[in-house]
């Protein structure tokens, strides 16, 4: 072997133990469907959900196992940030496998391909979460939506299913245009030396006066191409469509898992990468904030479709979030960003269950759907009420204390605007979420005996709601948890 | 001649650039889907060329193969299977009719913005430096003595892991294919 290749083999070996779990989830998916699809019979393909959840456990173990370290030409990173947002995501997707086992098995439409995609998709955000570099974010997060793109068009013979996943697509694609030509802007003006995050803002801080607007047109476009994979006001038009039309499990997914990657992306990019050209995106970040607050839940005011309201509310959420992104001290931005994904990743998916229960039966699922289900079903109705009184941050609730948080840090950073437009704003989604719960307690069921639940949503439904109820009670000190667990 | 000779050699570049760009614009007006393929063919050994007169070998022959020989072929396997002609008679010129507007507005915006973030980066003064990829990449290129090495260095040593990521990308692209279009569901 030649020395050149004798020291790729080495740098290899030396780097590969940054990305196991990466390699594993890839390793595993790819074996999934070759051979593992030959030796199961029909049958047995029902079964593919639990094997998904166990492959996820084993890589949360590896997650949690490995170490911190730099590596593949200062590509990856694995810290405390990348480990947190690497949980959320697993943690997200094992929640929407869990979902996905009854529904599809109901729609006759299970394959291995779903799963194999998810822990596709999971892998890409695993690299999202670390990305250090400009290159390494953008083909992570492309990694990332190529499998969704093609989840949310997988009941390929509803024309809505196909529809979204079309239009998912192409603004997807076009964003990502706009990301990569960000990129070659900032690349250029920093001299065509580098894409690495922690030189690119060294060299960006010297570029000289005339060419600050090269500087800053780049800053915008990567801004816009991360704003859209979070669906963040403007770039939120894919979100609505995209949710009502995918397989709802993949809604559930959509709604989670790369959100928190993307956030953890937007985080590391804004948050640590460009902390020197602060001055540059401040502006644009909080308008898009404060308008995905507005937009998010006065939009989500008027819907009838379940599965939009909770499209429209996650871009309110997203914009909620992006505050901790604004603070200028980012590792208090970054807890606080973490904890309230945390949280909204149990009352999504807790809520999706419901939603999933109740298009079991054959109904849509708009919110008249919902009606006397508080009668009907107590348990589930109270579960479903924890979920949206905990979304819309209702004290005492576990929602109320991600949102304190928040707010807080905010105010602390001088975004005193942006936390009044947040407050009033959450308490117009308390709005819409109570107009739920009034269908639940306050109307007439329809008639008809009450299916039961299934095993693994009944257990979703009840760890999340668990989760909700204990978290409240030691809600004050979460954030300090928040911070030696996860972000250490 | 000989003087025309010269000039052409050294105008390479140019010429080739020209050549394809024409064969677009041809592949873009032209109504039978066919010879379109035809022009996309001429457009892809005209870049190929250009990629051969900037010295990188290993650009120009792989766009050679991947282009022209596979998904030329492609092109034409889809043009023989989908049936076009009854696409052939709708007016193109309607699409162009309604949004002209739009899109003048558009195209101007696109051209003012451009012009805004590079008037500096065109009309400024030369940099001293030359452009290069990375220090330490240069390096490599200096010790490379063939371009099919340099690219090899980019790809394995300083672009290794979006390199792996990029090629399960493929791997997914070609799953959902499967997924969208073939596989047995139950």
């Amino acid at each position: 072997m030649t020395g050149f290749a004798q020291g790729l083999l080495d740098a290899l070996l030396r780097d590969a133990h940054l990305i196991t779990p990466q390699l594993f989830l890839m390793t595993v998916a790819t074996l999934m469907l070759w051979p593992g699809d030959l030796f199961v019979n029909r049958g047995s393909k029902h079964q593919w959900a639990p094997v998904t959840l166990v492959i996820l456990a084993i890589t949360a173990m590896l997650v949690v196992r490995t170490e911190n370290g730099l590596g593949f030409g200062r590509m990856f990173q694995m810290d405390g940030l990348t480990r947190g947002f690497e949980l959320l995501s697993i943690l997200g997707a094992a929640g929407a496998v869990a979902l996905s086992q009854r529904v599809l098995n109901g729609l006759k439409q299970q394959t291995v391909e779903y799963y194999a995609l998810i822990l596709f998709s999971l892998s890409g955000m695993l690299f999202l979460c670390g990305a250090t570099d400009l290159i390494s974010v953008y083909f992570s997060l492309e990694l990332m939506a190529v499998c969704i793109y093609i989840l949310v068009a997988y009941l390929r013979d509803w024309s809505t299913s196909v529809e979204a996943g079309m239009k998912y697509f192409l603004l997807g694609a076009f964003s990502s245009g706009i990301l990569v030509y960000g990129i070659s802007l900032l690349y250029g003006a920093a001299g065509g030396t580098t894409t690495n995050l922690a030189d690119l803002n060294q060299a960006l801080a010297l570029v000289p006066k005339p060419d600050s607007l090269l500087v800053f047109g780049g800053v915008l476009m990567v801004l816009v191409g991360m704003a859209f994979k979070v669906a963040a006001v403007p770039f939120h038009m894919w979100s609505p469509d995209a949710y009502e039309g995918a397989p709802t499990p993949i809604t559930a997914f959509m709604a989670t898992a790369p959100k928190a990657a993307a956030l953890a992306a937007f985080l590391r990019v804004f948050g640590t990468g460009f902390h020197g050209l602060f001055t540059e995106w401040v502006l644009p970040l909080s308008y898009i904030a404060g308008a995905s607050m507005i937009l998010g839940n006065v939009a989500a005011v008027k819907q009838v479709s379940m599965k939009r309201l909770l499209a429209y509310s996650s871009i309110a959420h997203v914009g909620y979030m992006l505050l901790g992104v604004l603070s200028a001290d980012p590792v208090a931005g970054a807890q606080a960003v973490w904890l309230y994904m945390a949280i909204y990743i149990f009352m999504n998916i807790g809520a999706f269950a419901v939603v999933i229960y109740l298009q079991g039966k054959g109904e849509g699922e708009r919110i008249e759907d919902f009606k006397g289900l508080g009668r009907k079903h107590p348990v589930l109705g109270f579960a479903m009420m924890m979920f949206l009184l905990s979304l819309a941050g209702i004290p005492p609730l576990l929602g109320f204390f991600g949102k304190f948080y928040l707010f807080k840090l905010a105010i602390e950073q001088g975004h005193v605007t942006l936390t009044v437009i947040a407050l009033l704003t959450s308490a117009v989604s308390a709005y819409y979420y109570l107009g739920v719960v009034n269908q639940m307690y306050f109307r007439e069921p329809a008639e008809g005996e009450a299916p039961a639940l299934g095993t693994l949503p009944t257990f979703i439904v009840g760890v999340a709601c668990l989760v909700i109820l204990v978290g409240t009670a030691f809600g004050p000190w979460l954030l300090e948890w928040a911070g030696k667990v996860a972000l250490s | 001649m000989e003087h025309l000779l010269e000039t052409l050699g050294r105008n390479m570049f140019g010429i080739f650039g020209l050549l394809a760009l024409a064969g677009a614009a041809f592949m873009v007006t032209a109504r039978s889907a066919v010879h379109s393929v035809l022009a996309f063919l001429f457009t892809m050994l005209c870049v190929a060329g250009c990629f051969l007169s900037l010295e990188a070998e290993f650009l120009g022959v792989a766009q050679i193969l991947v282009y022209a020989g596979g998904i030329v072929v492609l092109f034409l396997f889809v043009v023989m299977l989908v049936e076009i002609s009854k696409f052939k008679q709708k007016a193109r010129l309607e699409v162009f009719q309604n949004q002209s507007r739009v899109a003048i507005v558009a195209v101007l915006a696109g051209v003012a913005a451009f012009a805004g973030v590079f008037r500096n980066a065109i009309f400024g003064k030369a940099s001293p430096d030359a452009l290069v990829l990375r220090p330490e990449l240069a390096r490599g290129l200096d010790v490379a003595k063939q371009n099919a090495q340099a690219v090899s260095r980019g790809l394995f040593a300083d672009y290794l892991l979006p390199f792996e990521i990029l090629s399960v990308i493929l791997l997914v692209a070609l799953v959902g294919a499967v997924v969208l279009a073939k596989s047995e569901r139950v």
